[in-house]
């Protein structure tokens, strides 16, 4: 699990590694890579499961998706139909604020009786009444800090170049085991490949050496077609 | 449609074959037709595996013409498991095979009087019964092979494997698909236990020579039916969600909504959830050369089924439905799907209903049989299943039976039926649906998310918490309509967002019998079959003590919302006030 040292730990310069030194764990590995924008389905199991990403919290869903992550409004709207933070299904996303440390996960329309339940103001939301999102009586401050976001179903591959060409942060552990069972034509596929700043290549990442002394990693994803959003300048 | 055939199996001197007009049930279909015919031929108090109980199988009302969706098949009966009217239907081909021979209903009655097995074979000619004792103990996958050695591939089966044969409470009835796996079953309540104890091992339907039906009005149907195909294609739910993952996507959402009954109902979130997830499943079939797009029948657009390969490229199953995938999954602490696949293709091969089954594992984990994740043992334990050992009978009898016999208290049935993958704690208004519906615990009962569209009961404020129980009756209503019609429930997606699309269903009813129908319709539809199935069940002597969830849903709650269930009896026993 990440925290917002871990996030902090980020944004730090990053130290010179050489052979005697061993790097401090909590740094993350500053990992980059250029792809094809097919490759994106690759990296499923991190979108899914989770990554966090920095943000200034204290704000509403809404103004985190579309004014800090630059998400179309209208794509907001009509597409990201369910979203849940912190577990609780999101019903009013202008007044919903997230708290550093949230995990905002979101998703498209969902079939069944459940899905429909679930939806942002639907129809069938008293069905969950007990577990929805309620506006914060207390008092949430604006600041830096990390928001976990999860993305499922066509949202991960329509909105997972724009986040991983922003930078996410994943557990090592993650990572490795995801670049260990990929295939040879993605690795072969992928080029400008960096670890912390330095050329690596994806043989070196697939034995896992690079991540044995980190927990975490700064990973930035490049495709071919390139991303629609600048990278995370916060 | 204008005929039904009665295969009497205690028929003096064997069993005999009557074909007679629809008469009174003119007009009804799916599950109007059987739940209609159930409640006023047999007696309520009459043994489910016995001489009075009567199988019907039912096309719907759309079934066999060239209207999109409309493939679903209605088996009714008195169920074995529950004790209640019962309506199980399936996709696969046997509906519009059926339908186009003409046949509105065929009904399996009487008791054989000894122990052969029959197979039934239906065509343009009439219907011949044969003895085929070759059959005998042959499960679902074996048994259709055997069969298209005889019949060929352009016919549809319908089968039971050894569980229906045993009489087994979770015993299904296998429907094949277009490529004639025997993959889509009348899967809930032991439907295929009544059919083994008519001694009815398989039926063939051929309808070479048959045409499609043809509406009344031709041209107002084919426009109909093209408007109501593009309000599923451009939908989101029926035009990419379903298609590209299939009904497993909702992995993901019920996990991170809390309501993911994890481990036999103990928690609500599955810490291997994302890797037993649609997009995970997906992901593999293609990689796999499968398919993560499929349709059950021919005719269907959304496709939310696909094929699951195992690592070597060959077949294992069709692709494992969300139900599926979390009873054998989650619920049982399993986050492998091959695992879950291998299951999967197990239940249908030995014809037990998947959601019964997984979650009768996951009771078994919770006595202490095997332990929770076990793989191995989970194989190990349907295995027996398909054996026929003792423990193999008890564990396909169901979860409320295996749940006496090891002592355990965390049960989790209405009626005896198995709670399907959705927890009533943190999603409370589907609670309400799995205590009262007349089936036994049927996430489906209530699940023809169209009820704003029918306005079932006028208008219901959908943010208030007292909607719930307003909203469960309307839900359950419109869902009794819709199965009647032949049509896959997963229409209603696109007809709750998409007024337009409605309209293109009741116009593709009321062309087709050249009438003008109505919301209204539909909604009296959906409560005169209600009604029929709720009298039943009263005079079969259930009350509204059985309209109830397990205790434990109100004395237990569960993370991470730590909630019970809260809807008072005094409103649960208001559902069916209409």
């Amino acid at each position: 699990m990440v925290n917002d040292e871990d996030i902090v730990g980020a944004r730090r310069a990053v130290p010179l590694m050489t052979s005697t030194t061993e790097p401090d764990k909590s740094i993350p590995l500053r990992l980059r890579l250029r792809v094809p924008a097919e490759a994106v389905v690759i990296f499923s199991p991190l979108l899914q499961a989770g990554f966090f990403v920095t943000a200034r919290t204290g704000c509403s869903v809404k103004t985190l998706l579309c004014s800090q992550f630059g998400i179309d409004e209208e794509y907001v709207t009509r597409r990201i139909t369910t979203m849940f933070l912190d577990s609780r299904p999101v019903d009013k996303m202008e007044s919903t604020l997230v708290r550093d440390g949230a995990t905002l996960a979101l998703s498209c329309a969902m079939p069944g009786l459940v899905g429909a339940t679930l939806r942002r103001g639907g129809f069938y939301a008293a069905f969950r009444e007990g577990i929805s999102c309620r506006e914060e009586s207390g008092e949430i401050r604006a600041g830096i800090g990390s928001v976990r976001i999860k993305l499922f179903n066509l949202l991960m591959g329509e909105l997972g170049p724009l986040f991983l060409g922003r930078g996410i942060t994943v557990g090592a552990s993650a990572l490795a085991e995801l670049l260990q069972k990929s295939d040879e034509k993605f690795r072969s596929s992928c080029y400008d490949v960096t670890a912390d700043a330095a050329p690596t290549n994806m043989a070196l990442l697939q034995e896992g050496a690079p991540f044995l002394h980190r927990e975490n990693v700064r990973l930035t994803v490049l495709f071919d077609p390139p991303n629609e959003l600048p990278e995370d300048d916060l | 449609m204008d005929k039904i055939a009665r295969i009497d199996m205690g028929g003096v001197g064997g069993p005999t074959v009557t074909v007679t007009e629809v008469g009174e049930y003119a007009g009804l279909g799916g599950r109007a037709m059987t739940s209609i015919i159930v409640a006023t031929e047999v007696h309520p108090l009459a043994h489910p595996l016995g001489a009075e109980n009567k199988l019907v199988i039912s096309p719907g009302m759309l079934s066999g013409t060239a209207g999109a969706m409309t493939g679903r098949l209605s088996v009714g009966c008195k169920s074995p498991l529950t004790g209640t009217i019962k309506e199980s239907n399936a996709g696969g081909q046997a509906a519009q095979v059926l339908a186009r021979l003409g046949y509105a209903a065929v009904i399996l009655e009487g008791k054989p009087t000894t122990d052969d097995l029959y197979k039934l074979y239906i065509n343009k000619d009439g219907i011949k019964l044969t003895v085929d004792n070759s059959l005998r103990l042959l499960d679902n996958y074996p048994a259709v092979a055997k069969l298209r050695g005889e019949y060929g591939d352009k016919v549809a089966y319908m089968t039971i494997g050894s569980a229906g044969e045993r009489k087994l409470l979770s015993a299904s009835i296998a429907c094949t698909d277009p490529e004639l796996r025997p993959t889509r079953h009348c899967g809930r309540g032991g439907v295929g236990a009544v059919m083994g104890a008519k001694g009815i091992k398989a039926i063939i339907m051929d309808d070479a020579g048959m045409k499609m039906r043809p509406p009344k009005e031709p041209e107002r149907y084919r426009d109909a039916n093209r408007k109501f195909v593009e309000g599923l294609r451009k939908h989101p739910v029926t035009g990419e969600g379903l298609p590209a993952y299939g009904t497993n996507i909702l992995t993901n959402i019920l996990n991170e909504a809390g309501g993911y009954p994890t481990k036999n109902f103990r928690t609500g979130v599955y810490a291997g959830g994302s890797k037993l997830s649609g997009e995970a499943q997906a992901e593999l079939e293609i990689k796999r050369g499968g398919s993560a797009t499929h349709g059950c029948h021919r005719g269907c657009v959304i496709q939310c089924s696909g094929i699951y390969n195992d690592a070597n490229g060959n077949y294992v199953t069709k692709q494992p439905e969300y139900e599926t995938v979390w009873s054998h999954g989650g619920h049982c602490g399993i986050d492998d799907l091959d695992t879950v696949a291998t299951l999967d293709y197990m239940d249908d091969n030995i014809g037990v209903d998947t959601i019964e089954m997984g979650v009768t594992i996951g009771v078994a984990m919770d006595a202490g049989v095997i332990e929770f994740g076990d793989k191995e043992g989970a194989i190990r334990l349907v295995n027996e299943v398909g054996l026929g050992t003792p423990l193999g009978r008890i564990l396909g009898s169901g979860a409320a039976i295996t749940g006496k016999v090891f002592g355990v208290e965390r049960v989790p049935v209405v009626k005896d039926q198995a709670l399907p993958a959705y927890d009533p704690r943190p999603i409370q208004g589907i609670g309400v649906t799995y205590a009262t519906t007349t089936q036994g615990a049927d996430h489906t009962a209530g699940y023809a998310i169209a009820t704003n569209i029918l306005k079932v009961g006028g208008d219901v404020d959908p943010l208030k918490t007292e909607g719930q129980v307003e909203l469960s009756r309307n839900l359950q209503i419109a869902t009794a309509a819709i199965d009647s019609t032949g049509m896959c429930l997963f229409i209603a997606f696109a007809i709750m967002d998409q007024p337009e699309t409605f309209q293109a269903l009741l116009d593709m009813l009321g062309s087709f019998y050249g009438i003008t129908m109505t919301g209204d319709d539909v909604v009296a539809l959906g409560k005169k079959v209600l009604s029929a199935e709720r009298d039943f069940n009263k005079r079969a002597g259930f009350t509204a003590a059985h309209d109830r969830l397990p205790r434990f849903f109100y004395n237990e709650p569960v993370a991470p919302h730590n909630q019970v269930f809260q809807i008072t009896d005094e409103e649960l026993d208001t559902v069916f006030n209409w």
